[in-house]
């Protein structure tokens, strides 16, 4: 009886653990399906930016009438949290869980933010425009509903993100970094472009029931996507859970991060590259729509060609990463791309050349993507193993926030601009043109930027010969470590 | 093996580890139930019902 018992447990215990959510060890090479399973994260981030962003923006401002300064404010609250990225990748780092996790459980928590920030949003939004009996309510009501639902949304794209990249970077070896880059890109772009032509489609014709299916839709599918995303892909650690190692303070981390390195050089470089290529996103839509005449549903597919020469971007620049080019050339090279597309952009207002803008758009978005690429993979090659989460916040925190400030930039350059001069014989292109320009001032500027790194980079490399495999005391890379090292300096062209 | 006092049955987890699972779904549930409470106001601002 005794022995049918054990038997029993035994069987049972091989049974259970198929339905628990971690990775059963740290295997070798991390296989592509994982990999694309883990992206998904990236799928309900881009959806969630299309929404906040491109859709809501438009919905805010037309079907609903809030004012659009109202509506600026509420898209840039979830920049609010951006800074505290670095500081969600060093907790996420530093994390103490019985398990040995570091990364799941801010995914799943940055998962739930994100679904409830989109449960009350539809419902916000209506009480905010004042839609049927809540035009009664004091309109603190709408505003702080609106508010709340923006920065929890806010709040889980950048803590999933940001986690989700470090896990990605965890599980996989340096030479293979270009490969997830591209990969989480990608998914990110196709989330973009997917839900910008599915929200387009499903808001046509706008009805306010239709706003609330949409957006808890939108919830849902967060959800459910993080799931499948986040289930058996980190490893039980118990040797982690077990160890009780003083953790170094936020401040201590980050000094160790930047010194006698390139970080800073190349966060100042994401930042003014970021706030170039970024300023465009909220007024392209409505200077096609106001300058170009361009319908509502074509502006909507704006995002999506915008979005499509990203994707070209990350297909190349994986391509010649993987080939060994040096991930700040590709940066380089995406940067210039930028200015001939901004320059086109301006040209199609005056000349109400659709194809023009068009065209200056997707070569705008290859700009990007090739940006993109190049500063994330250098970010995620320079992060030393036991910082991947810290070295990612810092990415993310510089990106988001210089992505939000040029958003917000761009939509009040706008608007002052446009109330300033309110006269009929002004040209309808004016509000628009001075930000084009200036994100062609901000990227000749990154491209002054990328100079100086190259310069100060060379000077290192003389001194400290840096390798990016040689801070690594994580024992589970140690046998990869050797040929990561090589592979690593070989494909920066390193002798 | 099954004689492990930290074990709990079925999954093979430590008593800790099992413990923090289940937090993250009790987690959860508080989350959602709070979203649905603030969800059901804001309906109930906009388009009241029962009343």
């Amino acid at each position: 009886m005794a022995r049918f018992r054990d038997t029993a447990l035994s069987k049972i215990q091989t049974i259970g653990p198929r339905f628990l959510p971690f990775a059963d060890v740290a295997t070798e090479g991390v296989p592509l399906s994982r990999l694309l399973r883990l992206s998904l994260f990236q799928v309900t981030v881009g959806m969630a930016l299309v929404l906040l962003v491109g859709t809501l923006n438009r919905v805010m401002i037309v079907e609903l009438a809030v004012p659009a300064t109202l509506v600026g404010l509420m898209i840039a609250l979830p920049l609010v949290f951006a800074p505290f990225r670095a500081l969600i990748g060093y907790r996420s780092d530093i994390h103490r869980s019985a398990l040995g996790w570091r990364r799941v459980p801010y995914i799943w928590k940055g998962t739930m933010l994100q679904f409830g920030g989109f449960a009350i949003m539809p419902f916000a939004l209506l009480v905010l425009s004042g839609y049927d009996q809540a035009a009664d309510a004091p309109v603190w009501i709408g505003q702080s509903a609106a508010a709340l639902a923006f920065l929890l949304v806010g709040a889980g794209i950048h803590t999933v993100q940001t986690v989700g990249l470090a896990l990605a970077t965890d599980l996989v070896s340096v030479d293979e970094q270009p490969k997830v880059v591209g990969l989480m890109y990608v998914m990110l772009l196709l989330g973009m472009i997917g839900s910008a032509l599915v929200f387009g489609w499903l808001l046509d014709p706008y009805t306010p029931g239709r706003l609330i299916q949409v957006v808890q839709g939108a919830a849902v599918i967060t959800v459910a996507l993080n799931i499948i995303a986040l289930w058996k892909q980190e490893p039980r650690d118990r040797a982690r859970a077990a160890s009780v190692q003083t953790q170094p303070e936020f401040r201590d981390a980050w000094r160790l991060f930047v010194q006698g390195r390139t970080a800073v050089g190349l966060l100042v470089v994401i930042a003014l590259g970021t706030m170039g290529f970024g300023m465009a996103d909220v007024v392209l839509e409505p200077y096609g729509g106001q300058v170009l005449d361009m319908a509502v549903a074509t502006t909507t597919r704006l995002t999506a060609v915008l979005a499509a020469g990203g994707l070209v971007g990350f297909a190349i620049a994986s391509r010649v990463l993987l080939d060994g080019a040096d991930p700040v050339d590709v940066a380089w090279w995406g940067t210039l791309l930028g200015l001939p597309a901004f320059a086109l952009i301006i040209a199609a207002g005056p000349l109400g050349a659709v194809t023009l803008f068009v065209i200056g758009t997707g070569l705008a978005g290859l700009g990007a993507g090739l940006f993109g690429h190049g500063t994330l993979t250098a970010t995620m090659r320079r992060a030393p193993r036991a910082q991947v989460g810290l070295a990612l916040g810092a990415w993310g925190a510089v990106q988001a926030t210089s992505a939000g400030i040029a958003v917000a930039l761009g939509g009040v350059i706008r608007d002052v601009i446009a109330a300033m001069t309110n006269a009929p014989e002004m040209r309808p292109e004016a509000p628009y043109t001075p930000i084009f320009a200036l994100e062609f001032a901000f990227l000749a500027l990154t491209l002054a930027v990328f100079f100086v790194l190259r310069r100060r980079e060379a000077g290192l490399f003389q001194t400290t010969h840096y390798r990016p495999a040689q801070d690594r005391p994580d024992p589970s890379v140690a046998n990869a470590a050797c040929h990561v090292g090589t592979a690593a300096a070989s494909t920066r062209g390193y002798p | 093996m099954s004689n492990d006092p930290e074990k709990v049955w079925p999954t093979g987890l430590t008593l800790k580890e099992a413990e923090e699972v289940h937090s993250y779904l009790i987690d959860g549930t508080r989350v959602f139930g709070a979203i649905a409470l603030l969800a059901h106001v804001l309906v109930a601002v906009s388009t009241p019902w029962l009343g």
